[in-house]
């Protein structure tokens, strides 16, 4: 069977990617990634076998970005929280302070990583009159800020510092493991939410499990980790100003319909020798 | 007075003579009896700008939360039994889904602005029609008849005042035209839903799911059925309960009363 196989449709980082793998198969030409993150494969590894890659990166972005706002903003209002209570069996007497949330509108989103995703979030924020800062590896063109409002923060620490809100929608690089460790989080204020929906190892996850045990920021939203699942008794998992989601960030039908598309039209030109529409190549 | 308490009733009306003002927290005025109340030659005032953001703000985050099973995923992703997430896990995309907006006021405009950058599609439907600028800054599709707004809505959002008219505005009939695949989004009040028609809609799919951030009663019985559908999400009607705006109503609420005091024209009066 081995040999018929021509190429892979990679969901969900299964199956496996190693050296193994590609021995057995010998005339694999593609591997299509359903998703945009490609952090899970070893690119230079793939590319010595003489097989393409291609992500799919058109079909995520405004399901990733839903998702970011969907997190800011059930965490802003403590959402989790607060519907637990109201279908709690017992009566809970609560007090109203005590569930007050956080003004969205008009308050400071600092993007961290400003790609299609990053952009399509500033996009969003935009109509809730937010004030946009954001940190990339390169800045945009002075247009495309201005369509957002977004400031440029050169550095990372400006962002932190004036930031209620600050989203990670980074790529997972070298350059990018632990770009929020407790020096970050130090940096930014105790009525902070930080919402993350690049990779877990974007975050320190002990120096942030510390941060919010502490109030050294408000909350957190996260819907990646590092691993997904976390153990079932990681102290994250019952924080109350936490909200963990399962890795849902494109997960709609319509975004899945969209993303098989694209990983198709991939396979399909790579096995035709044609050039694939959104090939990755190793750095 | 703050959510709706203490009921302004004949009892308590007569017992305080020298009651002036009465300030009402909030833009909502169906639990005051304006007309018993200005008998009394008391003044009423509420406080119906400062809401309209946070509340909003809230139509969305429901929305969003709902769409994308939030609740539900949260539970998955702390729960003792979770061994791993499952690959067929899918909830509905927003970016480019038909929002119908039920009553557009101020707060059903400011959802409205709020969705157009989600590319939503925006029906609306509401007792005068929008001038033609405010529609096409939002790209907003006025359905004179409801009818046409349920039946072509992925998110239906209810943003309605309380009154006669709208008492029940939504019953069996306007679920039942709504999509099978729709969400149906409170923030008014729950009077303006037939509850008990809502249960029954979600128990038999002739809906999706809807998310609550008000009820009737608030909070509901604890054995109520709503409480315990995986397709509904409930709030404690916390539409305008962020820090900075309580206390831009609180401050509003108090200039009211001083002014009224005063025998000054009261700021924010409900005529």
């Amino acid at each position: 069977i081995g040999k018929k196989v021509q190429a892979i449709y990679l969901w969900w980082h299964k199956p496996v990617i190693n050296k193994e793998l590609l021995q057995s198969l010998p005339n694999l030409k593609v591997i299509a990634n359903s998703g945009v993150g490609m952090d899970h494969l070893d690119l230079k590894l793939v590319a010595s076998f003489g097989v393409k890659m291609a992500n799919a990166p058109h079909a995520v972005s405004s399901s990733t970005a839903d998702t970011g706002m969907a997190l800011l903003l059930a965490s802003a209002r403590r959402l989790v929280e607060v519907h637990n209570i109201s279908i709690s069996p017992s009566m809970e007497k609560y007090c109203e302070v005590d569930i007050l949330g956080v003004k969205v509108t008009g308050a400071t989103l600092g993007i961290i990583g400003m790609g299609s995703i990053g952009y399509k979030i500033a996009l969003r924020a935009k109509a809730f009159e937010m004030n946009i800062l954001y940190h990339n590896r390169t800045r945009r063109k002075v247009q495309e800020e201005q369509a957002v409002g977004a400031t440029y923060c050169k550095k990372i620490d400006s962002l932190l510092q004036q930031a209620d809100f600050v989203m990670l929608v980074v790529s997972l690089t070298p350059q990018t493991h632990k770009l929020i460790g407790k020096r970050e989080l130090e940096l930014m204020k105790p009525t902070a939410t930080l919402i993350n929906i690049s990779r877990g190892a974007v975050v320190d996850q002990e120096a942030l499990l510390t941060a919010l045990q502490t109030g050294v920021i408000r909350a957190a939203a996260l819907d990646v980790t590092s691993p997904e699942p976390l153990p079932r008794d990681h102290p994250l998992l019952k924080l109350k100003n936490v909200i963990i989601t399962p890795h849902l960030g494109i997960k709609t039908d319509k975004a899945t319909y969209m993303i098989t598309e694209e990983a198709v039209e991939n396979i399909l030109a790579a096995l035709n020798g044609l050039p694939l529409p959104s090939e990755v190549l190793p750095s | 007075m703050w959510y709706h308490r203490p009921a302004i009733n004949e009892e308590l009306l007569q017992s305080l003579p020298n009651l002036k003002v009465v300030a009402s927290s909030g833009v909502g005025i169906d639990h005051l009896d304006l007309k018993l109340i200005s008998s009394y030659g008391v003044k009423v005032s509420y406080t119906p700008f400062a809401v309209s953001t946070d509340t909003a703000d809230m139509g969305m985050a429901l929305l969003l939360a709902s769409a994308r099973r939030l609740v539900e995923g949260h539970e998955m992703a702390v729960s003792p039994d979770t061994e791993y997430f499952p690959a067929d896990w899918l909830g509905v995309e927003v970016s480019g889904a038909t929002l119908g907006i039920l009553g557009m006021g101020t707060i059903g405009y400011k959802v409205a602005e709020r969705a157009k950058a989600f590319e939503m599609k925006i029906l609306y439907h509401n007792r005068n029609q929008r001038k033609k600028e405010e529609e096409s800054a939002v790209g907003a599709v006025y359905c004179k008849k409801i009818d046409d707004l349920l039946q072509q809505s992925d998110f239906v959002l209810l943003a309605v005042t309380l009154t006669p008219q709208t008492h029940k505005l939504i019953g069996k009939r306007e679920l039942e035209l709504m999509k099978p695949t729709a969400t149906l989004i409170n923030i008014s009040r729950g009077l303006v839903v037939d509850q008990d028609a809502l249960v029954e809609a979600l128990q038999n799919k002739v809906i999706k799911a809807a998310a609550l951030d008000v009820t009737y009663p608030e909070p509901l019985p604890r054995d109520h059925p709503l409480l315990k559908l995986k397709n509904v999400i409930i709030t404690p009607h916390i539409g305008s309960a962020t820090k900075k705006t309580r206390w831009v109503m609180m401050a509003e609420m108090a200039e009211s009363i001083e002014a009224g005091l005063a025998g000054l024209p009261v700021p924010r009066e409900v005529l």
